[in-house]
């Protein structure tokens, strides 16, 4: 059986320029914010939505059964998570 | 291959390509997740040379890698709906697109490395710089099998295999290309940017 509900094209080039524009404004983060601490968190944000674009459009993950979305968006979310509490303890 | 058991509990919803990919790709997930930890926690206990260590790499590198990374994978999923159309000849196209982009990324990572080599830095300098290249060498091989699978998913395609033994193959292929990706998105402001 195939999948039906393949990616839509408007979709995934909406979400490849969101994660274009994403990362050129977070390699700028330490220019625009001073804390070290704020722009790991924003920097870190960022990463989170990126990756869910990556696993809901490229991937195809929003068609999949919920289970293994919310695997790979517990993945995305909870790694950056764990990162940003490393860096600001 | 579709996977009985999930199409029994979820009979609208269809994991891509096939299970025994993604249990794959978890796997990988999980290894690169503690080489970012590790890299945290290291960072944390030697905060003045990794500061150090990351005011020597090139930001801008590092930014052209993600674009060309994020673009390769857009051409991957743009590839994905074409076979899905049965047009495998354009599907071809796009996947050497999305491989050309990954030589971009594959060029720049090793200009990186090589201007590194030329100030004198290698992977005994510091431990910044050891995490340094075994993180980066390490996805630089993902993204090198990466594009072997691309490679054979291309010939395979251009062969019309696609119709005959369903898009199973195919949708895995593409998948683990995408876990390249979301590895970059997580490395690349990890070592470059915070």
């Amino acid at each position: 059986m195939q999948n039906n509900k393949t990616v839509d094209m408007a979709a995934a080039i909406k979400s490849w320029l969101l994660l274009i524009a994403l990362s050129v404004i977070a390699i700028y983060l330490p220019e625009f914010i001073d804390h070290r601490s704020f722009y790991t968190i924003a920097a870190l944000v960022i990463v989170v939505i990126k990756g869910q674009q990556i696993v809901d459009i490229f991937m195809e993950l929003n068609n999949a059964p919920k289970f293994w979305r919310l695997l790979f968006l517990s993945y995305i979310t909870l790694l950056p998570l764990i990162i940003s509490v490393i860096y600001i303890t | 291959m579709t996977n009985p058991s999930i199409s029994i509990v979820f009979p609208d919803k269809k994991l891509p390509g096939d299970l025994a990919m993604w249990f794959f790709i978890l796997a990988e997930l999980t290894v690169f997740a503690i080489f970012f930890i590790g890299f945290s926690i290291s960072e944390q206990l030697n905060a003045a040379m990794f500061s150090q260590g990351k005011a020597q790499l090139h930001q801008t590198a590092g930014l052209i890698n993600t674009i060309a990374l994020i673009t390769s994978s857009f051409f991957v999923a743009i590839a994905l709906t074409k076979i899905h159309k049965a047009q495998a000849k354009q599907a071809v196209l796009l996947l050497l697109t999305a491989k050309a982009f990954a030589i971009i990324y594959i060029s720049v990572k090793i200009w990186e490395y090589l201007s590194l080599f030329e100030q004198g830095i290698t992977i005994e300098t510091n431990t910044f710089f050891t995490l340094y290249f075994l993180i980066t060498a390490f996805h630089l091989m993902h993204v090198l099998l990466g594009m072997v699978i691309l490679a054979f998913l291309a010939h395979s395609a251009w062969h019309n295999k696609y119709q005959d033994k369903g898009l199973s193959g195919f949708e895995a292929g593409t998948s683990y290309w995408h876990m390249v990706d979301l590895l970059w998105i997580i490395l690349f402001p990890l070592i470059y940017v915070i």
